[in-house]
C-alpha cells in the first residue's frame, strides 16, 4: 500500500486524485488516468489456454515475469494492431532501460478461438514483436481469466457472415511475477506512458513482487 | 443573341465551378496500416477537410485494390470496444474530421495484393451530390 502511495505521488506529481471501489477492491486512479493500481494485488486462479506454439499456457506461465495481457482478435483492423504496435514500442523502451525487459512478457489473448488458430496467432503476434505470445482457449477458459480481470468480450457470430463483429475490453492488464492482477492501463494507450510507469512500479515493488 | 451568350457563359463556367468545389474538400495525412502476415484486412486513416461553406456528406469509399471498402467507427459499448458501420458522415462547413486509430477509419477488406510499408493505395471517396475525391494513401507499419 505504502509503495503504491509513493508511486502515485512520484508518477502523478500529486497525491491520490481519486479512489473508487470496484469488484470489492480499492483501486488507485492516478491523476493522469493512464495506470490504475490495485493496492492489494489480486492473486489469479487457474485457467488453461494454448499458446501460438501449441504449448499449454496456464497460471504457471504467469509466474516469474511481469505479464502485460491484452484481449483481442486478429480480424480486427483498428484497435488490436494499434494496441499491439503500442505495446511493441513500450517493450522496446523497457528493453533500453537499465533493468531491461527480461522479466517482462506480452500476451495477446484471442477471444475468437474459432478463427484464431495457433498458426494464425503465431504469424500475427510475432509480426508486431518476435517475443510476443499469442494464446487462446475455449469460451469457458477465456471466461475464467477474463472474469478475474473484469474484462469482457462478445462475439456476434452470424452464420454466413465472414467478418462478424467482436467486442472486447481494450484495456491492458498487468499481472505481477506472483501471478497477481496488479494494475491496468486504460486506453488511449501510449507506449511511453506504459513503459515509464511500469519501470517505476517494478523498481518500487522490487524483489517483493517475485 | 445576348441571352444566348449568357447561356453559353454559364455553361462554360459550370465545369470550373464543379472543379473548384471538388478541390475544396481535401485530404491530408492519408495512410493505411500495413497488413500483418495472413491478415486480409486493414484500416485507412486521414484528415478530411471541408473547405466549402456547405456541409459535405461522405457516403461511400471504393478502391480497385480491395474487395470492399467500408466506413467504420470504433465505438465503446458496455465497457468494450467494437466497430460499427458508419453509413454516412457529415462534415460541417469549414471543418476537418479526423480518421484515426480508435475512431473513424476506412475498413479495407481483402486486398488484391499484400501491402508493405511504402506502398501506395488509391481509394476514391464519394460524397452526396456526386462529388468524388481520389485519394492516395501511404502504407505504413
Amino acid at each position: 500500500m505504502m509503495a503504491s502511495v509513493v508511486l502515485a505521488a512520484i508518477l502523478g506529481g500529486a497525491w491520490l486524485a481519486a479512489l473508487y471501489r470496484e469488484n470489492g477492491s480499492r483501486a488507485i486512479l492516478l491523476p493522469d488516468r493512464v495506470m490504475t493500481l490495485l493496492p492489494d494485488p489480486k492473486p489469479l486462479t487457474a485457467f488453461a489456454f494454448t499458446d501460438h506454439e501449441n504449448r499449454v499456457f496456464d497460471l504457471s506461465r504467469l509466474r516469474g515475469k511481469w505479464s502485460f495481457l491484452f484481449f483481442g482478435y486478429t480480424h480486427c483492423p483498428d484497435v488490436c494492431p494499434m494496441t499491439l504496435a503500442t505495446l511493441a514500442r513500450a517493450h522496446e523502451n523497457m528493453a533500453k532501460s537499465t533493468a531491461g525487459a527480461k522479466d517482462v512478457q506480452f500476451v495477446f489473448i484471442s477471444v475468437d478461438p474459432s478463427r484464431d488458430t495457433a498458426g494464425k496467432l503465431m504469424q500475427y503476434v510475432t509480426y508486431f514483436d518476435t517475443t510476443f505470445l499469442g494464446v487462446t482457449g475455449d469460451n469457458a477458459q477465456l471466461g475464467k481469466l477474463a472474469d478475474q480481470l473484469g474484462a469482457t468480450y462478445q462475439l456476434a457470430i452470424t452464420p454466413g457472415v465472414e467478418n462478424y463483429p467482436v467486442y472486447h475490453t481494450a484495456a491492458v492488464f498487468l499481472v505481477d511475477p506472483r501471478a497477481r492482477y496488479h494494475a491496468v492501463f486504460a486506453p488511449p494507450l501510449d507506449a511511453e506512458g506504459i513503459s515509464r510507469r511500469f519501470e517505476v512500479l517494478r523498481d518500487l515493488e522490487g524483489p517483493k513482487a517475485t | 443573341m445576348r441571352w444566348r451568350h449568357l447561356v453559353g457563359l454559364i455553361l462554360a463556367l459550370t465545369p470550373i465551378a464543379a472543379a473548384t468545389e471538388e478541390a475544396s474538400v481535401s485530404v491530408r495525412d492519408a495512410w493505411v496500416r500495413e497488413t500483418p502476415p495472413g491478415i486480409a484486412m486493414t484500416a485507412g486513416y486521414m484528415v478530411l477537410q471541408n473547405r466549402t461553406s456547405r456541409p459535405q456528406v461522405l457516403v461511400a469509399a471504393r478502391s480497385s485494390g480491395f474487395e470492399t471498402v467500408t466506413i467504420h467507427r470504433t465505438i465503446a459499448k458496455e465497457g468494450m470496444t467494437g466497430m460499427e458501420h458508419a453509413p454516412q458522415i457529415e462534415l460541417l462547413p469549414k471543418a476537418s474530421l479526423l480518421f484515426a486509430p480508435g475512431g473513424y477509419h476506412l475498413m479495407l477488406l481483402n486486398p488484391k495484393r499484400t501491402l508493405h510499408a511504402g506502398d501506395r493505395v488509391d481509394v476514391t471517396l464519394e460524397f452526396r451530390g456526386g462529388l468524388v475525391l481520389p485519394v492516395t494513401y501511404e502504407v505504413r507499419k
